[in-house]
């Protein structure tokens, strides 16, 4: 009779085990994800250098928030999480991990750590890439922890939805794409409870470059970056343990459906 | 080894397992699960590797509750039913990240998986990806991951569908070398033959309840509403006119160079008729039960359960 492995060793057992997903088409998914609009702007940005143009200073901060921020970054999380102890839901595959001895609560994360690795190594490129467009070398470090912390955050929110609904995606999407656009006419509270809010307090807001037909209907709170940090930080490991917990306490058979809703 | 004491389990309004009770006392050997499709055999095996708990009464394996109780989980295998395996991964890695999920590390991790893979013949076709592999590699992979621990009880579920019949004697083959070194192995099936050809012992599920358990034998003796039916070879005519001098006798049918006679107590009626076929008084060649198998144990109890 074997002893039980530890938490730590599971979550590494799992995470070096299923670490080769991430080679996959849905790994160069999330590649593209990042690198296609920042390649994109390099690509634009190059040709007109090369015709004489002038660059707008504003792009790279426009490529950030506009694309990065709002619509990949939610684009990539709800594309990888489904890969993550979901995928083993719905594969059918679950019993054969939870009739071990090592701690259910810990798989979510030990799936879920390729994956955030996987997409933080193309984020952190992407960040460094808009630097070409000309982005503020005094932003960049701000940006990449907003980038990584806010995708450590969404990635595990994702994953504890695909474990909580059946149709986690679809709740997950709502909220990214309903949810958070909403964040500048929020009051002050309510604008903490966004990703939006915490990438901006560590990346920078947009603020500045709204115009005058987007006033804020509220004025826009401020967060100290490092409490933004830890805010996401925080929330992710919560979802994570949450997800976990979820994953500990319900029975899940071998139809892979009792889990579900 | 095992205690259901009135377990049932449903699944939201329906009833997968009525409470059933039954005990699968220590030691090695094999139990074959037995039942149609849809008769719970998957809902009991659910219960006993604690991927579910009971809806009602109490599951014990080694003693205790299975339902995510690492205590018991480090001491049983399950091969769940199908061949599904985590995409995109290769055989080795996987094994040996589920050796790790086991407690092995180190040394005995790698001798874990370098034995499993000996044992169900896949040593040399490891570093194949599952996407490459077989359905009976797959099934053979299934097999491995559940004794990577050495574990006590060995839980399959159907593990035989979809295998060729190469595979399947192979198969049994290893459940039989498995249960002679002591490992407790509890398989199900929906086929009679693969169950018969396995062991005698088994527990037979129909629509949720547990019908019978025990050996074949001893469940047939158990089924009073259905004579036996034995071949008497030989004379036929003279055996008939014997035959029907027995007290015992319920039915009989004539054959070509034979008689079947259906009795209501064989243990009475066996005797009588060995002494007079030693003594000459009947001429009888051969004497085959005709429906002491399994298939018919499972027929007749299966039909006075519908």
């Amino acid at each position: 009779m074997t002893a039980a492995p530890s938490l730590l060793t599971t979550i590494r057992a799992t995470a070096r085990g299923y670490a080769p997903r991430v080679l996959q088409g849905r790994g160069w998914v999330l590649a593209a994800l990042v690198m296609a609009p920042v390649g994109l702007s390099i690509l634009i940005f190059t040709i007109s250098r090369l015709r004489g143009l002038d660059a707008n200073p504003g792009e790279a901060l426009r490529i950030f928030h506009e694309g990065l921020v709002k619509m990949l970054l939610p684009i990539m999380a709800l594309v990888a999480a489904p890969a993550g102890i979901r995928e083993d839901l719905e594969q059918r595959t679950l019993p054969l991990l939870l009739v071990r001895p090592a701690p259910a609560w810990a798989l979510p994360l030990g799936k879920g750590l390729p994956w955030f690795a996987w997409g933080a190594g193309w984020l952190i490129l992407g960040a460094l890439g808009l630097q070409v467009v000309g982005g503020d070398p005094a932003l960049l470090p701000g940006r990449i922890l907003a980038l990584v912390g806010a995708w450590w955050g969404e990635l595990a929110f994702m994953t504890l939805m695909g474990l909580v609904f059946k149709r986690g995606t679809l709740w997950g999407a709502l909220y990214f794409f309903l949810w958070e656009p909403l964040v500048r006419i929020f009051p002050p509270f309510l604008q903490r409870l966004t990703f939006t809010h915490h990438i901006e307090s560590l990346a920078g807001s947009r603020a500045a470059q709204v115009g005058a037909h987007q006033l804020l209907a509220q004025e826009q709170v401020a967060t100290h970056p490092a409490l933004a940090l830890l805010a996401l930080l925080a929330f992710g490991a919560l979802c994570w343990g949450l997800a976990g917990w979820k994953l500990h306490r319900t029975p899940v058979g071998l139809a892979g459906s009792e889990a579900e809703g | 080894m095992m205690t259901l004491d009135r377990a049932s389990l449903r699944y939201g309004p329906i009833l997968g397992l009525s409470p059933t009770t039954f005990e699968l006392p220590d030691g090695g050997g094999i139990t074959g699960l037995l039942g149609p499709n849809g008769a719970g055999k998957s809902s009991l095996l659910q219960l006993l590797s604690g991927l579910l708990p009971p809806s009602g009464g109490e599951v014990k394996v080694f003693g205790e509750a299975p339902f995510r109780n690492p205590a018991v989980l480090a001491r049983l295998g399950l091969v769940p039913e199908g061949d599904r395996l985590p995409t995109g991964l290769r055989a080795d890695r996987w094994l040996r990240m589920m050796g790790e999920l086991s407690g092995l590390s180190g040394e005995g991790l790698k001798a874990a998986v370098a034995r499993v893979l000996d044992t169900v013949g896949m040593s040399d076709r490891a570093h194949l990806t599952f996407a490459r592999m077989s359905k009976g590699m797959r099934q053979r992979i299934r097999l491995a991951q559940a004794l990577l621990h050495e574990p006590e009880l060995l839980i399959l579920d159907e593990p035989f569908n979809g295998l060729d019949p190469e595979a399947r004697l192979t198969l049994m083959a290893l459940l039989r070398d498995l249960a002679a070194k002591g490992t407790r192995i509890l398989v199900s099936s929906h086929i009679l033959g693969e169950i018969a050809q396995l062991t005698d012992r088994i527990l037979l599920l129909f629509r949720g309840r547990l019908l019978a358990e025990g050996t074949v034998t001893e469940i047939r003796q158990l089924l009073d509403r259905h004579p036996v039916e034995l071949r008497l070879t030989g004379e036929a005519q003279v055996l008939a006119r014997w035959a029907v001098e027995q007290p015992e006798l319920a039915a009989l049918r004539m054959e070509e160079d034979a008689v079947v006679i259906s009795v209501r107590s064989p243990r009475d009626l066996l005797p009588r008729l060995q002494k007079a076929a030693a003594e000459g008084g009947i001429p009888l060649r051969a004497l085959d039960p005709l429906d002491l198998n399994l298939d018919a144990v499972f027929q007749y109890l299966t039909r006075d359960h519908a």
